[in-house]
């Protein structure tokens, strides 16, 4: 009898020799990619005793700062002001321009998913809001740091604006760096006598067709409206609940779009259309289509105006019954290689220097995170000698009665809401 | 006398034989167009190039706008700011990362393809028609949902973001160099190798002297893909590269995601039209040369 050799190639059998290595590497491979899912990181970071701990293992540390590089003015801050400074301690800093900070959050939840815990290549970033709850949501962020920067002492520990970041605690997992208030925006040519409530805004629209319109959800500054119309039709911010509950939404938010219903036939193009973004309703206003506009970063109002974008008699209108305000942060990915110098960098951006000139509009126009009546009395002129924005009030008068933001849990309920009643009209 | 006689008739034979054309030549009577077709092919090729050209008057206008306000139909103001702006943005760096990412992907892509095309057109691989298939898969896979996944395994295996980038984008560029280079093997006789080889040319010298040069205006235009394809990518850049290589189109992207850059995104956009334009003119003046002849 035959005996078979298994190591003779059977002639009819080559093809099938030579693909089952091929399938067999092909089977590793998947089972490598599904291994990589499994989580297997649990993300700390260093631990630093104090300052000097932290300035000695900053030293020569090079810092990649990933922030949305839409805005020329902020680029500019930061790479002529910032990183100097920064350069002065010992670090350098560069900026990585992204067109959406969730390209940031992608990278750092990518090099953790394959393991790269320690030599991240996202150092810092500019953030609020949703972005650092689905970061913190995946323990992404390295915590309990910004207690040992010097520069938090001039930050009030009790501002809700710097506690919680939309509804969620930042606990020292983020440094503030500026506020900002959502603002309305008018043409003071077209607009001779602008209204002073949001309720008043809603019915000028009304008496004003095909003027006013606000960026479809989700859009942040649309989102942002919402929840602005929302507090002026449940009788003010008192009445709305930070935390999120279905009861809550079922109570408050129909009175919100049965008024957006009533205005949308008085929107720009009948309200058959939104503007997708923030920068489309920018555009529609700087093009003149509409008289009326709202933005969440007033900042950038007093340049757009000097290089022509938006017209010579644009106004920031004061809301009697107060705008929502927010603040942005500095997040540290945990698997950053370069925590202590991201660290220095954020505490650099806090000094008193550093907010003064981000707050002078020439420069970027941001408003301090600073508490000023902690400040010295040499430290608080700076900030009272700064020259004022002919477009844009100071931050005393745009933040008078400012409205909390809701809990980040709001945000989604409030655009399906929006695009079921309203967009889908 | 008579030398010069002679080789005076030769010249007049060669010149007339290049004057020579045949009835369907571009030129003759029978390919002649004329009337109404005549017209109509004249407008039809002025329609295509105003369509072509139409995009880039706003963003020559925008470039130099200093001021620029609706309903202005010309700029208010000209001057350099959106350059400057651009500058200021890093336009300069990423310039020279965009060029010279798009130069290392060309020159690795274009050789793997040739190679490829002619193995594949040749009839030297088995399987050819699957392998086919593999090579373009990056062409056909959409490109986040591949991007994603592969930067988890390329983080895994510590590969360097620079090099990753590369060489994700060889792959990508491959099935369009292999794709080029296949036409210009199906053409390419091989008896052109083999005459030199019998007349003793060792392989390489057969390779740089006669090989090579006669597919030289293949390999530019597949080069020229293969740098296209380095020169515009923004997603892989951007996940595979970490921030550790900032390209144009990251710098362009960034830019136009807000209000008021308008000119120096202008500026930008055309810096990155501008590259592939001369090149692709260097191309199409090089194909008029003949690689055959004897000089």
């Amino acid at each position: 009898m035959p005996i078979r050799n298994p190591l003779r190639r059977q002639p009819s059998t080559t093809a099938r020799h030579r693909i089952l290595p091929a399938l067999a590497t092909a089977a590793l491979t998947a089972l490598a990619l599904s291994a990589c899912s499994a989580p297997t990181n649990n993300p700390r970071g260093p631990e630093f005793f104090d300052w000097s701990d932290v300035q000695v293992a900053a030293d020569g540390q090079t810092v990649k700062l990933w922030m949305w590089g839409g805005d020329d003015q902020g680029n500019a801050y930061v790479d002529d002001v910032l990183a100097p400074a920064a350069a002065a301690q010992g670090v350098t800093l560069e900026r990585v321009p992204i067109a959406d900070t969730k390209d940031a959050l992608n990278r750092v939840f990518t090099e953790l998913q394959a393991g790269r815990n320690t030599d991240g290549a996202v150092d810092l970033v500019w953030i609020n809001g949703d972005n650092f709850r689905t970061g913190k949501q995946a323990d992404a962020w390295f915590c309990d740091w910004t207690g040992l920067l010097p520069n938090m002492n001039f930050v009030s520990d009790s501002d809700p604006l710097l506690t919680e970041d939309f509804g969620t605690p930042v606990e020292g997992c983020e440094a503030p760096w500026h506020k900002a208030q959502f603002s309305f925006v008018y043409n003071s040519a077209t607009v001779p006598n602008p209204p002073t409530t949001v309720e008043g805004i809603l019915d000028w629209a009304e008496a004003n067709p095909g003027r006013f319109t606000y960026p479809a959800a989700p859009d942040f500054t649309g989102s942002a409206f919402l929840r602005e119309v929302l507090y002026s039709v449940n009788g003010g911010d008192e009445s709305v609940p930070s935390m999120y509950s279905d009861e809550a939404f079922d109570e408050l938010s129909p009175a919100l779009f049965d008024r957006l219903e009533t205005l949308a036939p008085s929107l720009w193009r009948e309200g058959s259309t939104y503007p997708a973004t923030s920068e489309q309703l920018t555009k529609l206003f700087a093009d003149g289509e509409i008289d009326m506009m709202m933005t969440y970063g007033p900042a950038t109002l007093t340049a757009l105006v000097e290089n022509g974008t938006l017209p010579e008699t644009t106004r920031v209108l004061t809301v009697e019954d107060g705008t929502l305000g927010n603040a942005s942060f500095f997040g540290i990915p945990s698997n950053s290689g370069n925590i202590a110098g991201a660290m220095i960098v954020a505490n650099e951006a806090l000094s008193v220097e550093q907010q003064v000139a981000k707050a002078d509009p020439a420069v970027w126009g941001q408003f301090t995170v600073l508490d000023l009546d902690a400040l010295s009395a040499t430290d608080r002129a700076l900030f009272d000698d700064l020259p004022q924005s002919p477009v844009v009030p100071s931050f005393d008068v745009l933040s008078r009665n400012a409205n909390p933001e809701l809990s980040a849990e709001w945000v989604p309920a409030l655009d399906d809401g929006w695009r079921t009643r309203i967009a889908a009209r | 006398m008579t030398v010069t006689t002679t080789s005076v008739t030769l010249d007049k034979a060669r010149a007339n034989q290049q004057q020579r054309r045949m009835p369907g030549d571009h030129g003759r009577p029978l390919t002649q167009s004329r009337g109404a077709a005549r017209t109509l092919r004249i407008l039809s090729t002025a329609l295509i190039a105003l369509w072509f050209a139409l995009p880039f008057v706003p963003l020559a206008l925008w470039s130099f706008a200093d001021q620029w306000m609706h309903p202005a139909a010309f700029p208010m103001e000209t001057g350099t700011d959106g350059l400057t702006a651009a500058i200021a943005n890093g336009g300069g760096r990423a310039f020279i990362h965009s060029l010279v990412l798009s130069l290392v992907v060309a020159a690795i892509a274009t050789p793997l393809g040739a190679m490829a095309a002619r193995a594949l057109s040749r009839g030297h691989v088995r399987f050819g028609k699957s392998i086919t298939v593999l090579l373009f898969s990056p062409v056909m896979l959409p490109p986040f949902a591949a991007v994603l996944g592969l930067n988890v395994l390329l983080l895994r295996a510590w590969v360097p973001p620079a090099v990753g980038v590369v060489l994700v984008l060889v792959a990508v560029a491959i099935p369009y160099t292999t794709f080029s280079m296949r036409a210009a093997y199906a053409a390419y006789d091989d008896g052109f190798d083999e005459a030199a080889r019998t007349l003793g040319a060792t392989s390489r010298l057969t390779l740089w002297r006669i090989h090579l040069p006669l597919i030289a205006p293949a390999l530019a235009r597949s080069a020229f893909l293969a740098f296209v394809v380095g020169w515009s990518d923004y997603l892989i850049t951007l996940v595979v590269g970490g921030g550790q290589l900032v390209t144009l189109p990251l710098i362009i992207a960034s830019s136009a995601s807000g209000v008021g850059n308008e000119s120096s995104v202008a500026v930008l956009s055309l810096s990155a039209v501008i590259p592939p334009l001369i090149l692709l003119g260097l191309i199409a003046r090089s194909r008029n040369l003949d690689p055959g002849r004897q000089r």
